[in-house]
């Protein structure tokens, strides 16, 4: 409760992201691919000489990314010392828990049980609370294991 | 050493503080058992410590503190206030001690025994020593002591930071670095702003200041890495019954922090197996007829950017033979390759997975694993490791090493419309593909360039890294030669080269890391990030790498008669008569310009002064005199017989530079000009080419130095530095400091006196100098920042004209 969330749209899902886990929003400039990385790292790009890498969230969640749209904005989040950006559809607002985190029967379908915690109740509905260290990880286990 | 009392003191200081608060909880709580075992364990650490400093004061101090606290932890004895006490004058007894350790000077006598007795136990418990001893390394007389104790804490020059905050500190000057460089591009494209730019120019020079402190602020000297040694040396040799003298040279080498780290494994395996397998049992070595005790020497020296590590033995050396067996049995190398390869290349093979001569496996090594890692670790960061032996002599390995692991030179390349950098040390060449030297071809799906008469592999970058094929046609790539840290030689094609300098590598994401080409990133003067290439992995992983260095030869595809159609590469030109010539690229060293009033026609010949140097100048008309064209430029060929030691030169005036081409038409030799030794066709203009053998004879000569006059400056660093500079600009060679010959003296007014009388032995032209702006009594001096004066009379007194000024 009173836990504050940023909430964003991704791959048409409302989500919640604990606020204390988000570092900063920050508005994305040039990309800087990187080849021959799996697709869900969409490049580097550069904020006030820190290099960040940036990640598509639909794609690193399991979803295809052309479906939805796109925001200009990311949420930055630290794990392991790196910065990595992190595109959605749309980051909407900063809003106030109305309830704790709550799983629901039957989960939240294979794609989404990676990287959620449970559902919470917001201002603006119902959200899925995202946890982003497994949303930056959710493929790179793929990538150790395979 | 005075380092290690140093982290003694500073150790001590840091336990002290951090068991005040214990001591003081103790003090009300005499039974509190944690309290009791933190303070125990601080008079048991400084006891082990002093007794490797040899401060046998300390050492009796803490370990009667040690046996009173032992007993209260056995139970033996219940702790009562008189004990806490006592316990805390020995520990403010310690501290005062440690004090006058670090200030250096002696510690007041006498006073232990007291505090000793007041533990209440009886001296059998104390290791018997004399009372009189003097522990402390000072050498100041006890009369200035109290002088002395007045400020020990001025004394105290150093301090401890916690690493973290240095890396901090680092990576925030990396980024003021970047954001300058941001700024810097940022100003340029606004255009000329002079009352910007000078800040501008003084912040930069600033920084670049503070970025070389703080490197130096994270460099260690290696010593703290090569302290541990003797120790791990005498504790590996008594194991295996072997003797074993160390012998350690340069650890004040100074080296970055994480760069110690990173060599220490490396380093410290070497040593183990040298200590194992190369020093042989005191037997044996009686037996060879060497000392019983073998020698390992481990030296580091700095050489500009790199830092080598040499560690020798003089024990068994490595036994090709062996080697040689265990490489065939492995199926690394074949048996045409081993007749062909020599002792030093076939030794580089210890390195490679798997291998090991090691007759049994010991707990030290010989499990084959390990020099190959050695090798990896310090590939990684940008080091290299190779081995020389002799046998039954001794083996030794060095190890190269970067200075520092974040910043480095980079150059920056285009591919497919994205920039990457690679690093400067790693690049030995860049040739344009369109040179016909380099013979760019196919061989099925690999393309292969031909580099100073091998065959070498060549990479399209943009394949590497699976980038959409550019729109350079492949006869318009750049090829880098890469030279691995193996020695191993491939090209990689890319469009084009962007630019090269400093750059500061910041790391990536795992995830990114794990595409296995990349080093890290970097950003560029706009802020672009730039992704910095891994070619040690990319050569790995396009197969390329060679298991041994000695695998690069001569390429055998190309027959031997193939290289004398090689077509000749020559300069182009014309000359003053008008003519199209061409000289061999190989005789021209540079192209020069000078001005016509640098040519001397006092000798038979023309002379031209570059640089300092007269060379004697061929190509000019005949007729052409010292009076035609004043100040006119002229472009000079400097061409040079390229025989190092004692080379021959000359210039060689042309009237027109054009570009370098290959010479492929047959050459039809002439003799009518004896400068020229044939003519060609070229397109479909006729050239003659210069004969350099005609050239060198008639007007080759050694360099030599003209004859500048020589001028003497006063003495000290404004002369030197300031003045220095502005002489030799005027033309003018500066006087050694015990040289006597002189053709002219600069020196301030006041000591013109000492260099004007007879007895000084200058008879010439004297610059009188003043350091205030105001003429004082004579106008004979000349304000010594009054640029313009200084000159004239330099010129003057040079043409002869003025006499002393």
């Amino acid at each position: 409760m009173n836990t504050l969330l940023v909430i964003a749209m991704i791959a048409g899902r409302r989500c919640a992201i604990e606020a204390p886990q988000v570092a900063s929003v920050i508005e994305i400039g040039a990309i800087t691919p990187v080849p021959r990385t799996p697709d869900y790292i969409v490049g580097i790009c550069a904020v006030r000489s820190q290099v960040l890498s940036v990640i598509d969230g639909r794609i690193a969640i399991g979803f295809e990314a052309d479906q939805f749209p796109l925001d200009h904005r990311a949420f930055v989040a630290h794990q392991d010392g790196d910065a990595y950006a992190i595109r959605v559809d749309t980051i909407e607002d900063v809003c106030t828990a109305l309830s704790e985190a709550e799983e629901i029967p039957g989960g939240f379908g294979e794609q989404w049980s990676k990287v959620a915690r449970g559902f919470v109740e917001t201002p603006m509905g119902p959200a899925l609370l995202l946890d982003i260290e497994a949303l930056i990880l959710a493929r790179d286990a793929f990538g150790a294991a395979a | 050493m005075d380092e290690l009392l140093a982290d003694f003191v500073a150790e001590t200081r840091e336990m002290l503080e951090a068991s005040s608060g214990e001591i003081v909880a103790w003090e009300a709580n005499p039974a509190d058992r944690a309290r009791l075992d933190a303070i125990f364990r601080f008079v048991h650490t400084v006891k082990g410590n002093c007794g490797f400093f040899d401060f046998p004061r300390l050492a009796r101090l803490s370990h009667a503190a040690e046996d009173a606290l032992a007993d209260c932890r056995n139970g033996h004895r219940q702790p009562d206030s008189d004990l806490v006490s006592a316990v805390l004058a020995i520990i403010d007894r310690i501290a005062a001690m440690v004090d006058a350790i670090e200030a250096g000077e002696s510690f007041p006598e006498g006073g232990d025994e007291a505090l000793i007795d007041a533990l209440g136990q009886s001296d059998a418990h104390l290791p018997a020593s004399g009372t009189t001893t003097i522990e402390t390394s000072g050498t100041n007389p006890p009369a200035n002591r109290a002088q002395q104790r007045a400020e020990p804490h001025a004394k105290q020059r150093s301090i401890r930071l916690p690493v973290d905050l240095l890396d901090r500190v680092m990576s925030g000057v990396s980024d003021m670095v970047l954001a300058r460089n941001d700024l810097a591009h940022r100003l340029r494209s606004a255009g000329n702003q002079p009352e910007i730019d000078g800040p501008f120019e003084r912040l930069s020079t600033i920084l670049s200041d503070v970025r070389d402190a703080i490197t130096r602020m994270r460099m260690q000297r290696i010593e703290t890495l090569f302290a541990a040694l003797p120790r791990m040396v005498r504790d590996l040799s008594n194991d295996l019954g072997k003797q074993v003298m160390v012998d350690i040279q340069g650890g004040d080498v100074e080296l970055d922090r994480e760069m110690i780290e990173m060599i220490r494994d490396p380093l410290t395996h070497i040593i183990r197996n040298s200590v194992d397998h190369g020093i042989e049992s005191p037997s044996d070595r009686l037996a060879k007829g060497k000392r019983e005790m073998g020698f390992l020497t481990i030296t580091a020296r700095q050489a500009g950017n790199l830092i080598s590590i040499v560690v020798s033995d003089d024990g068994a050396g490595l036994d090709d033979d062996a080697i040689a067996q265990k490489a065939l049995a492995m199926g690394l190398i074949s048996e045409d390759e081993r007749g062909r390869m020599d002792r030093d290349s076939l030794l580089q093979v210890i390195f490679h997975p798997g291998l090991t001569t090691a007759q049994s496996v010991s707990s030290v090594s010989g499990r084959g694993v390990g020099l190959d890692v050695v090798q990896q670790n310090l590939e990684r960061v940008g080091g290299s490791i190779c081995v020389t032996s002799t046998k039954g002599v001794g083996t030794q390995f060095t190890l190269q090493i970067p200075l520092t692991l974040s910043i480095i030179t980079g150059l920056t390349v285009d591919v497919s419309g994205q920039r990457f950098a690679i690093p400067q040390s790693y690049i030995e060449e860049i040739i344009h593909c369109s040179s016909k030297a380099l013979d760019f071809t196919r061989i099925g799906e690999t393309g292969l360039v031909t580099f100073r008469g091998k065959r070498v592999a060549c990479l399209m970058l943009s394949e590497v890294l699976e980038l959409a094929p550019s729109d350079v046609a492949e006869e318009d790539h750049t090829m880098i030669m890469v030279r691995l840290a193996s020695g191993d030689l491939f090209a990689l094609a890319v469009d084009g080269i962007h630019s090269h300098g400093d750059i500061v590598v910041k790391p990536l994401a795992p995830a990114l890391m794990r595409a296995r080409v990349y080093a890290g990133s970097t950003l560029l003067d706009d802020g672009q990030p730039v992704l910095l290439l891994d070619v040690t992995n990319i050569a790995e992983q396009a197969n390329i790498l060679s298991d041994l260095s000695a695998r690069l030869r001569p390429s055998e595809s190309e027959p031997q008669h193939e290289a004398t159609h090689q077509p000749c590469r020559a300069m182009l030109f014309t000359d003053f008569e008008g003519r199209n010539c061409a000289i061999r690229l190989e005789l021209v060293q540079r192209i020069e310009t000078i001005t016509s009033d640098a040519i001397d026609y006092s000798g038979s010949r023309p002379r031209a002064v570059i640089d300092g140097v007269t060379l004697p100048l061929a190509g000019l008309p005949k007729t052409r005199r010292s009076d035609d064209n004043v100040g006119e430029k002229l472009r000079l060929l400097h061409l040079s017989d390229g025989d190092s030691g004692g080379e021959n030169a000359l210039v060689y005036a042309v009237a027109q530079l054009k570009e370098a081409a290959d010479l492929t038409n047959p050459l039809k030799p002439v003799h009518d000009d004896p400068l020229v030794e044939a003519i060609t066709l070229l397109g479909h203009q006729s050239v003659s080419v210069l004969d350099g053998h005609a050239l060198f004879a008639q007007y080759g000569d050694r360099p030599q130095p003209s004859d500048r006059p020589i001028c003497r400056l006063p003495e000290g660093q404004w002369a030197r530095t300031i003045l220095g500079p502005l002489v030799t600009h005027a033309g003018y060679a500066i006087a050694d400091l015990d040289d006597d010959r002189a053709d002219i003296a600069i020196c301030f007014d006041e000591e013109s006196e000492d260099i004007a009388s007879p007895g000084a032995g200058f008879d010439g032209p004297i610059v009188r100098l003043r350091k205030g702006h105001e003429a004082s009594k004579s106008d004979a001096t000349i304000y010594q920042y009054d640029r313009e004066g200084l000159l004239d009379a330099l010129k003057q007194a040079r043409s002869g004209k003025g006499a002393a000024i």
